[in-house]
């Protein structure tokens, strides 16, 4: 399974969010910092 | 998930866009937003194609995904990247916000 390395360009990807809008990764360069956070399940 | 929401100003007001990727699909996200109130990005990746790309790991032992998160500055360069090692293995945001300080400076 791949890994991010630091200081490296993260892959670009794109998901719908949960109200079916696209949101991709490059929506955001030279606009703002991302945070991405992978997280556990909710339950 | 509720400290990253009651910290969410500060990273707004550094530029950084917090966006969410979990296994869930658009329903469990969708209600989990609806109730905890969550004011950031929620992706649904129920194939785990981002969390493959990413390489978030997965525990048999534990049962569960670990947690992982990377920073990605406006260049889209990863400035920080912490890959869990345990379901509590989450870094402090007070980290986080300080280098996204450094980062715009």
């Amino acid at each position: 399974m791949s890994r991010v390395s630091l200081n490296q360009t993260a892959p670009d990807f794109s998901l719908p969010d949960f109200s079916g809008n696209t949101a991709s990764l490059s929506d955001f360069l030279g606009r703002k910092n991302v945070l991405l956070v992978f997280s556990r399940t909710f339950a | 998930m509720a400290q990253l929401r009651q910290d969410y100003p500060q990273f707004v007001a550094r530029d950084i866009e917090v966006v969410v990727v979990g296994p869930e699909d658009a329903r469990a996200f969708a209600a989990y937003w609806q109730k905890e109130s969550l004011p950031f990005i929620g992706l649904p990746d129920p194939t785990h194609s981002v969390l493959k790309l990413y390489g978030q790991e997965v525990s048999l032992f534990k049962l569960g995904r670990m947690p992982a998160q990377v920073l990605i500055d406006k260049a889209g360069v990863a400035r920080f990247v912490h890959y869990g090692h345990s379901m509590s293995d989450i870094p402090k945001n007070e980290g986080i916000l300080a280098l996204g300080d450094e980062i715009n400076a």
